[in-house]
């Protein structure tokens, strides 16, 4: 397949895109009156909530993919979406806490939003342990994929809890109803933010899938070679 | 001065950012290695296969 980018374009246009935002955070967007300074830890707790729900979507359409097709590449793409998404969920979990500490005195509570974005953290654990320590071929790709399609459930379920339920966390910034939303230098400083962090998951998934299709081809080599002595 | 719980989470943010490209770059250069080494050995004729390494 060939890449728009090569991979150190890529890279470079993504340092460049988190500089931009960088400077928009700390910069152009306003001071939020109640929170002051610590509210800028919502553009990129958000950006990696958003990337985390969309890597997930990733890991659902590839299991989809590999249960009904059996194609390896749709299989890369969920493992690739699973490993790139446990990493910005565990940014979520780890900027969220300090974000709340100094707003709500406390580091952590059991609500709905942050105990379903939790459960959606602990899914893309098990998915990748299952990988992992699945051993025998094609089990732990259909295993992980079975996983894959119902953990997907929680995702839409996240999004919606602080619609659906009265939560510790804050009202949506977006389609919230009456007496929500952003000052729209914060929606821009937002949505910069955001795209600077799907440049880098892109560069991510692209890395990761890399490694997934050079591994089944070394794997392929070596199933080759390991054969072709008992031919001779 | 800048807030110590801003400061931490963007810190956070970079480390989980730039381990994960470093275990991800080692996996690469690991698999680039075996691919290499297993060409070589294609390369070396089929009586090489079965030499131990």
């Amino acid at each position: 397949m060939s890449k728009i980018f090569s991979p150190t374009m890529h890279l470079l246009v993504t340092l460049v895109w988190f500089m931009v935002a960088l400077y928009m955070v700390f910069l152009y967007a306003p001071q939020e009156a109640t929170m002051g300074e610590v509210q800028r830890i919502f553009y990129i707790h958000v950006s990696s909530a958003w990337t985390a729900f969309l890597a997930y979507f990733l890991v659902f359409v590839g299991s989809a993919g590999y249960l009904w097709k059996r194609s390896p590449e749709a299989d890369h793409l969920a493992q690739a979406g699973g490993e790139v998404g446990f990493v910005f969920c565990s940014a979520v979990l780890v900027t969220g806490p300090l974000w709340a500490r100094p707003v709500w005195g406390i580091w952590w509570t059991w609500d709905a939003r942050l105990t379903l974005t939790f459960v959606l953290w602990l899914l893309f654990v098990s998915y990748l342990m299952l990988r992992r320590y699945v051993s025998s071929p094609g089990r732990a790709e259909t295993l992980a994929a079975v996983v894959g399609i119902i953990g997907f459930v929680d995702v839409p379920i996240d999004y919606m809890a602080i619609r659906w339920w009265r939560t510790q966390h804050p009202q949506p910034v977006m389609a919230g109803g009456e007496g929500s939303g952003l000052d729209p230098r914060m929606w821009v400083t937002l949505l910069v933010t955001w795209g600077a962090f799907l440049c880098l998951f892109a560069y991510l998934m692209g890395e990761r899938l890399w490694l997934a299709e050079a591994g089944r081809q070394l794997s392929a080599i070596r199933r080759g070679l390991a054969i072709r002595p008992s031919e001779d | 001065m800048l807030n110590k719980y801003l400061f931490l989470a963007f810190a956070a943010l970079w480390a989980i950012f730039f381990l994960y490209a470093w275990s991800l770059s080692r996996r690469q250069a690991q698999v680039r290695r075996e691919l290499e080494e297993l060409k070589n050995k294609v390369a070396a004729g089929p009586s090489s296969h079965s030499q131990p390494s």
